[in-house]
C-alpha cells in the first residue's frame, strides 16, 4: 500500500469490515478469479450462444451432464459468476470512493521549491559546476524542459518543473468509466430486450412470437415487421458479399410506417428498437412436375443451397440452388461414382427430363433478423470514452525535475567530486534532480542528457550522475514504484522538505 | 500474391533470421559486441521496412485494408513487434532484447509461411468483415499482442539479470510447450483436447514452479542495474500495450453493436481478450499498489505473455470457436 492512499484513506480509523472491502488485494484476488472462470467460459461452448447439443457433441452426453451440473455450461449466468461480478463491484465502488476519487485533492497541493541538499536526496540527481556566475544556465534548463512539456516554475534560483501531472488522474478516470459502464449495463439487462427471428419473404418479425431475451421491467413493441424484399450479392468467385432485406414497420392496425432496406452493418431503427441483418438463406423452392406443383425443403451446402426428392428406394433426384435462383439437377445411383447432371432450370427455361417437365415456380429466402433495445447505451458509450481515456493517462508517466543554483564548492553538494581541491573561490553550482512514476529509466536518460548539456555549455564537465538507492535492490529483492511513491510522498506532504528527505533515505 | 510482394516478405523474413543470428553472436563475442548489436539493429530495421512494405503492397495488390485473416495479421504482428522493440532500443538501449524480437518476428514469419496456400492468397471478405470497423478495431489488438510479448519477453531478461535462472529456465521451458501446443494444433491433426491439456497443464504447472523457483538465486549472474531497466522495459510495454488492448476491445464492442446489435455476447474470443485485460489490470493493481518483487512481476508478466499467445494464436489452433474465426482454415 502506498504512502499516498494511505494519507488519504488510512486503514487504522476504518472499520475492518470497509478496510476488506476496499482492499486491494481482494481486487487482485477477484480480478484473478474472475479471469480464471471468464477462461472456463471461453473453453467450454456456452448453453445460451451455442446451444446444449454443441456441449454433448464435443465432450459426450456423461461429461456434458456433469459440466451443466456445475453450472460450466452456462457459466456467465450461474451464481457464482454472478456473485463474483457483484464482489468485484462492490470492491470497486470502495476503492473507488475510498481510495482513487480522493487523490484529486492530492494534486492541488503546491510543491516546495528543493535547496541543492535536498536534490542530492532525490532518486535520480545530479550536479554541474558552473563556469560563469549568472542565472543564464538556469533560464536555459527551463527552456529545455518546456522544451520537452514540462511545467515550469521559478522562485528566485531555484526552479521546479512537473510533466504528465493529469496523468496521475488515470485511475480516476478509469474507475469512473467503469462505474459508468456497470450504470449502463444495469440499465439496459433491466429493461432492454434482445433476439432473433428467421422470416420468409412477405411474412412478419412478430416480436412476441420470435426467440428473445427474458423480460425483466422492459416490453416488447406491439408493432411488426414486413419483409418485402430480400436478396444476396455475390463477388464474381460466387462468395456471398452482402445480404439485403427491405423492411416495413407496420402499426398494430396494419398501417405503413417506415420502410428501409438494411444490410448487415446498416441496421432498421425504430422506437429504440434496432433491427439487424445477421443471416440470409434460401428456405424452401416451389416446382412445377407437369403442372403438379411440389414444395422442396432446402439445406445450405456450402456455397449453395440443395434438395433432395427420392425417386424410389435408390436413386434420388437432387436439386442444387444458387442464390441467384438458378438450378441443377441432378440424379444418384448406388452403382453410380458421382451424380450425373440431368439439366437446369432457370426462372424463365424449364428442363424436359424425358417425360417430365420442371420448371420453377419460385425461391422462397429467408432473412435471419436480429433486434434489440439498449436503453443504456448512450451511458455505456460514455462509460466507453472515459475508460479509454483513462487507461491511454495510465500511459504518462508522471515526473519532477527540481532545480537550485547555489553558491559553494561541489564537495557538500549531490555528488561529491573528490578531484576539487577546496581552496578553490566558492562558484556557482547548478543542482538538479528528480523523480518519475512509471518509465524511470527513460527519465534518468533525460537527465543524463540534460546534464551532459549544461555541462557542455555553461559547467567544467566530469560530473558523474549519481543515484540515492543504487545497491540495496537485489537485497530488497525489488524496490518497486511505490517506494518510489513513498519517497516522493514524504516531500510532498511534509512542510519541512530537509526532514522529509531524510524520512525517505530511512525509508528504503 | 504478386511478385514483389512476395520477394518483400521473404526479405523481411530473411533479415530478420540475419538479425536474430547477429544479435546472438553479440553476446557471445564481448569485444565485438557494439558493432554487432548495431549491424543487427540495422538488419532489423531493414526487416522492419520491408514487412512494412510488404503490407502496404497487399493492401495495393487486395484493393483492401491488408487485414483480414490469419496470415496477414501474422505480418502486422511481426510489423508491431520490430517496430516496437526499435522504438524501445532508441529510449531505453536495451540490447538484450533484441534478440529475443527478431525471434519472435522470425518465429511468426515462419509460422505465417507454413500456413496453407489459401491463407497466403488474396481472398475477397466475408460480409461481416465489410466494415471500416476493421481497421479501426482490429490493428490496436496486434499491436497490444506484440507489446505484451515484448514486456513478457523483457520480464525473461529481467529475470536473468535478478539471477533467478532456475525460474528464467522453467518460464521458457513453459512458454516453449505453450508454442508447441499452438503449432502442433496449427499444422497436425492431433486431438485438440490434449493440445488444450498440454497448453493449460504447462502453463499452470510451469508457472507455478517458477513462482516457487524465485527463492533460488543466482548471485554470480546478472546485473541488478539492467535487472532495474529490464523491470521498467516490461512495465512500459504492458503500460501501453494495455491502452491499445482496450481500445481494441472497446471498438470491437462498437463494431459488434452496430453489425450484431449487441456489444459484448461471450463469444470465445472476446472472453480471451478479457482474460487478458483482467490479467494486465491484476498486474498494474499489483505494480501501483503493493509492494511487489520486481521478478515477481516478471513472472506475472510471462503468465500475461501466454494468455496473449492463447487469445491470438492459440484461440484458433486449439479448437474453440465463435464468431472469430477468420483466423481459421482448417
Amino acid at each position: 500500500m502506498n504512502q499516498e492512499s494511505e494519507k488519504i484513506y488510512d486503514p487504522k480509523t476504518q472499520s475492518s469490515l470497509k478496510n476488506a472491502l476496499a482492499s486491494v488485494q481482494l481486487t487482485i484476488f477477484l480480478m484473478s478469479l474472475t479471469a480464471l472462470t471468464v477462461l472456463i467460459g471461453a473453453w467450454c461452448p456456452q448453453e445460451s450462444a451455442s446451444g446444449k447439443e454443441k456441449v454433448i457433441e464435443q465432450f459426450g452426453a456423461d461429461t456434458a451432464k456433469l459440466l451443466t451440473q456445475f453450472g460450466i455450461t452456462d457459466i456467465y449466468h450461474s451464481p457464482f459468476f454472478l456473485s463474483l461480478i457483484a464482489m468485484l463491484t462492490v470492491n470497486m465502488i470502495a476503492c473507488s470512493f475510498l481510495r482513487v476519487f480522493p487523490r484529486i485533492k492530492l494534486l492541488q497541493k503546491p510543491l516546495p521549491f528543493l535547496s541543492g541538499k535536498d536534490i542530492g536526496k532525490l532518486p535520480i540527481n545530479t550536479s554541474v559546476e558552473l563556469k560563469g556566475n549568472d542565472q543564464s544556465a538556469l533560464t536555459a534548463l527551463a527552456v529545455r524542459l518546456s522544451a520537452r512539456g514540462f511545467k515550469v516554475a521559478t522562485s528566485g534560483d531555484k526552479l521546479l518543473a512537473e510533466y504528465g501531472r493529469f496523468g496521475r488522474l488515470a485511475a480516476t478516470v478509469t474507475h469512473i468509466g467503469l462505474l459508468t459502464l456497470l450504470v449502463g449495463v444495469t440499465i439496459t439487462s433491466w429493461t432492454g430486450f434482445s433476439g432473433f427471428q428467421p422470416v420468409l419473404l412477405n411474412s412478419h418479425l412478430d416480436f412476441s412470437q420470435s426467440e428473445h431475451s427474458k423480460l425483466w421491467v422492459g416490453k416488447l413493441p406491439t408493432w411488426t415487421v414486413r419483409v418485402d424484399a430480400t436478396h444476396r450479392e455475390d463477388y464474381p468467385t460466387g462468395e456471398p458479399k452482402q445480404w439485403f432485406s427491405k423492411l416495413t414497420v407496420l402499426d398494430t392496425q396494419g398501417k405503413e410506417i417506415k420502410t428501409q432496406e438494411i444490410s448487415v452493418n446498416n441496421p432498421l431503427s425504430y422506437d429504440g428498437v434496432d433491427i439487424y441483418q445477421s443471416s440470409w438463406g434460401l428456405d424452401h423452392i416451389f416446382l412445377n412436375f407437369n403442372g403438379k406443383e411440389k414444395r422442396l425443403d432446402l439445406q445450405p451446402m456450402g456455397k449453395l443451397y440443395a434438395a433432395f426428392l427420392p425417386l424410389d428406394q435408390n436413386s434420388v433426384m437432387i436439386f442444387s440452388v444458387r442464390a441467384d435462383g438458378i438450378i441443377k439437377v441432378f440424379a444418384k445411383r448406388p452403382d453410380w461414382e458421382a451424380p450425373r447432371q440431368l439439366g437446369e432450370i432457370t426462372k424463365d427455361k424449364p428442363a424436359k427430363l424425358g417425360p417430365v417437365t420442371i420448371s420453377l415456380i419460385r425461391v422462397m429466402p429467408v432473412t435471419g433478423l436480429q433486434y434489440k433495445c439498449d436503453p443504456g447505451l448512450p451511458i455505456t458509450y460514455v462509460a466507453f470514452a472515459f475508460i479509454i481515456v483513462g487507461v491511454l493517462m495510465a500511459a504518462i508517466p508522471h515526473r519532477h525535475v527540481w532545480v537550485s543554483l547555489e553558491t559553494g564548492s561541489k564537495k557538500e553538494g549531490a555528488t561529491g567530486n573528490e578531484n576539487k581541491t577546496d581552496d578553490m573561490a566558492p562558484s556557482k553550482i547548478l543542482y538538479f534532480g528528480g523523480r518519475s512514476v512509471k518509465a524511470k529509466v527513460g527519465f534518468e536518460r533525460l537527465i543524463k542528457t540534460l546534464e551532459s548539456q549544461m555541462a557542455s555549455e555553461f559547467g567544467i564537465p566530469k560530473v558523474e550522475i549519481s543515484e540515492a538507492q543504487p545497491t540495496e535492490k537485489l537485497n530488497a529483492g525489488h524496490t518497486n514504484e511505490s517506494s518510489a511513491q513513498k519517497k516522493k510522498e514524504h516531500v510532498l506532504a511534509g512542510s519541512s522538505a530537509d526532514s522529509n528527505a531524510k524520512d525517505a533515505q530511512g525509508d528504503s | 500474391m504478386s511478385e514483389m510482394q512476395m520477394a518483400l516478405t521473404n526479405t523481411a523474413g530473411i533479415t530478420s533470421v540475419m538479425s536474430f543470428w547477429v544479435f546472438v553472436a553479440s553476446n557471445g563475442f564481448k569485444n565485438r559486441k557494439d558493432l554487432l548489436v548495431k549491424i543487427g539493429s540495422w538488419t532489423l530495421t531493414l526487416a522492419f521496412v520491408a514487412v512494412t512494405a510488404a503490407i502496404i503492397t497487399r493492401g495495393i495488390d487486395a484493393q483492401r485494408f491488408p487485414l483480414a485473416n490469419l496470415y496477414e495479421s501474422l505480418l502486422w504482428f511481426a510489423w508491431a513487434t520490430m517496430g516496437a522493440y526499435l522504438a524501445l532500443a532508441k529510449a531505453y538501449g536495451v540490447r538484450q532484447l533484441g534478440w529475443l524480437a527478431s525471434l519472435t518476428a522470425l518465429l511468426m514469419f515462419l509460422y505465417g509461411s507454413w500456413l496453407p496456400q489459401s491463407q497466403h492468397d488474396i481472398q475477397p471478405l466475408v460480409p461481416a468483415l465489410v466494415s471500416y470497423w476493421r481497421w479501426i478495431h482490429v490493428p490496436p489488438l496486434i499491436i497490444s499482442y506484440a507489446l505484451f510479448f515484448l514486456g513478457g519477453l523483457s520480464g525473461f531478461i529481467q529475470l536473468y539479470q535478478a539471477g533467478r535462472i532456475a525460474s528464467l529456465i522453467t518460464a521458457a521451458a513453459t512458454v516453449s510447450l505453450a508454442i508447441l501446443a499452438v503449432v502442433l494444433g496449427t499444422f497436425t491433426s492431433v486431438e485438440t483436447a490434449w493440445l488444450q491439456i498440454l497448453f493449460a497443464g504447462a502453463s499452470l504447472v510451469g508457472m507455478i514452479i517458477s513462482f516457487k523457483l524465485l527463492r533460488r538465486i543466482d548471485k554470480n549472474r546478472g546485473d541488478s542495474k539492467l535487472a532495474e531497466t529490464y523491470d521498467d522495459v516490461s512495465y512500459r510495454c504492458i503500460a501501453i500495450g494495455m491502452p491499445a488492448l482496450t481500445f481494441g476491445i472497446i471498438t470491437g464492442g462498437l463494431w459488434a453493436n452496430h453489425a450484431w446489435g449487441t456489444y459484448w455476447s461471450w463469444d470465445p474470443k472476446e472472453s480471451m481478450a478479457l482474460v487478458t485485460w483482467l490479467s494486465y489490470a491484476a498486474y498494474i493493481h499489483l505494480r501501483v499498489h503493493r509492494e511487489c518483487s520486481a521478478e515477481k512481476l516478471a513472472l506475472v508478466s510471462i503468465v500475461g505473455l501466454l494468455l496473449t499467445l492463447m487469445t491470438y494464436l492459440g484461440f484458433n489452433s486449439l479448437g474453440l470457436g465463435g464468431l472469430h474465426s477468420y483466423g481459421n482454415f482448417k
